[in-house]
């Protein structure tokens, strides 16, 4: 009976060390009267506050940073972004036509005006048309390097696969961003995130310091998979110079039995190309 | 300053604008419920903004009577449910939460042993039952009372102690087989 009372206590007390003070006083007294009499209750107390004390070094995670814009957008949408003010439908209607002239003889100015301006304008844009897509995808291109890099660099994996991808379906690979994979490589704790970076600077191949890096990384990897991804990149490449860093490979003392196997035949069918 | 419950009035009433200073304060913890509940950042990303559109939606529900934690929560709990009944969820073998621990110590042992120590609480914590997760989730990290988990799962709040007594319990016993096989 009094266990039973002390249970739902010792789980007052967490909050009492949380700092919501659900514990009164008098029955503090009363538990610790208990817990001196029951070990078994004592006991319990003892491993599971430690346990609910260790919980609070759990880190806390955050959301991503499309997550806000997404909001925005959706708050925006219903008239209730900050500083916004909601226009119906019906309030536009009303302050368009409010500009439109009556008289048809001058409806029908307009409408040549606006003929006539968008032939000049249509004409001059012609010629430069082709330098501002070309600056426009520029732009597009710029910030996609940057979301790419940005969620490289965050700290949830399933972020940095986000990045991964996002760098796979840039339309060419810039310098930062391959970097950033080879980084993504030799360095992210997640296997998925490597195997990712390897897939996406398979882009990137042409490129001999790339293929020099992921000879490098070859060796540093602990992990079968990614280091069977790595091999089956290397064969792809037809790089005979990988041919060292495969040799060098298969004498690792701590390779799984596929793994050397896999890289003995890679080092074969790169002979073979020769 | 507003309170909470203050905003949500005024959201109830008409005012819009001040659904985007409760987003402001409140997405984070809304976002870590749902994470520890999942486990999957892109889930949970998209129930934060189920939720505050809900809130919107249903804002004229809210009453100036209710408790503003309890009210959201129970959105919280519907969407989660909802989405489960859409797709099943599945358990990440991943450890996100757990990769980036910073610790005041630079002694790595220490780090690695933390971590380590961490990595099995995270798995303790993703192998009980949705409902006991839930009780741990509420108490320990979205910082609410007894009375207000019981408000939100609808139960006295002396049921809710001993529940969340009971999750603790079989969380300590899932760690410490965990960690008689790490032993191993």
């Amino acid at each position: 009976m009094m266990c039973g009372w002390a249970k739902e206590q010792i789980a007052a007390s967490w909050m009492y060390t949380s700092g919501s003070g659900e514990l009164e006083p008098g029955d503090q007294a009363k538990l610790r009267h208990h817990l001196a009499e029951c070990a078994e209750c004592a006991e319990e107390m003892a491993q599971l506050t430690g346990m609910w004390e260790r919980l609070a070094d759990l880190p806390a995670p955050e959301p991503g940073l499309g997550l806000q814009l997404r909001w925005e957008a959706t708050l925006e949408s219903l008239g209730g972004a900050p500083g916004g003010k909601r226009r119906t439908p019906e309030a536009w209607r009303f302050s368009l036509a409010a500009l439109w002239p009556q008289r048809p003889v001058w409806q029908a100015g307009i409408a040549l005006a606006c003929l006539v301006v968008g032939l000049a304008v249509g004409g001059r844009w012609q010629g430069s048309a082709k330098s501002e897509i070309a600056a426009l995808r520029e732009e597009v291109a710029n910030t996609k390097e940057m979301v790419a890099l940005s969620l490289l660099r965050e700290q949830s994996p399933s972020e940095r696969l986000r990045g991964v991808d996002y760098s796979a379906r840039m339309p060419r690979i810039e310098p930062e961003v391959v970097t950033a994979l080879i980084r993504a490589v030799n360095q992210d704790t997640s296997v998925n995130v490597r195997l990712a970076a390897i897939d996406a600077l398979s882009r990137a191949s042409g490129q001999p310091q790339v293929r020099r890096s992921l000879e490098q990384a070859l060796d540093r990897q602990e992990s079968p998979t990614v280091q069977a991804a790595l091999i089956g990149y290397l064969v792809e490449t037809r790089d005979q110079q990988a041919l060292g860093a495969l040799r060098q490979f298969s004498k690792r003392p701590d390779l799984e039995a596929t793994i050397r196997e896999r890289a003995g035949r890679a080092t074969q069918q790169l002979t073979e190309f020769k | 300053m507003h309170s909470d419950h203050e905003l949500m009035v005024a959201v109830s009433r008409g005012d819009i604008q001040a659904m985007s200073e409760l987003y402001q304060r409140r997405h984070r913890s809304v976002f870590r419920f749902f994470f520890r509940l999942t486990g999957r950042q892109a889930v949970s990303e998209d129930l934060v903004h189920d939720v505050f559109v809900r809130m919107l939606r249903y804002r004229q529900t809210y009453n100036a009577g209710d408790s503003f934690d309890a009210w959201m929560y129970r959105i919280a709990r519907n969407a989660l449910a909802d989405q489960a009944r859409k797709h099943r969820l599945e358990t990440p073998a991943e450890a996100h939460a757990i990769e980036t621990v910073e610790s005041d110590r630079p002694d790595p042992f220490d780090m690695y042993a933390k971590q380590q120590d961490l990595a099995l609480l995270h798995r303790a914590i993703r192998e009980l039952p949705d409902d006991k997760r839930e009780l741990i989730v509420l108490s320990r990290f979205q910082g609410l009372s007894y009375e207000q988990i019981g408000q939100i799962v609808g139960a006295e709040t002396g049921t809710v102690k001993v529940r969340v007594f009971r999750a603790m319990k079989e969380m300590s016993g899932i760690y410490a087989g965990l960690l008689r096989e790490k032993a191993l």
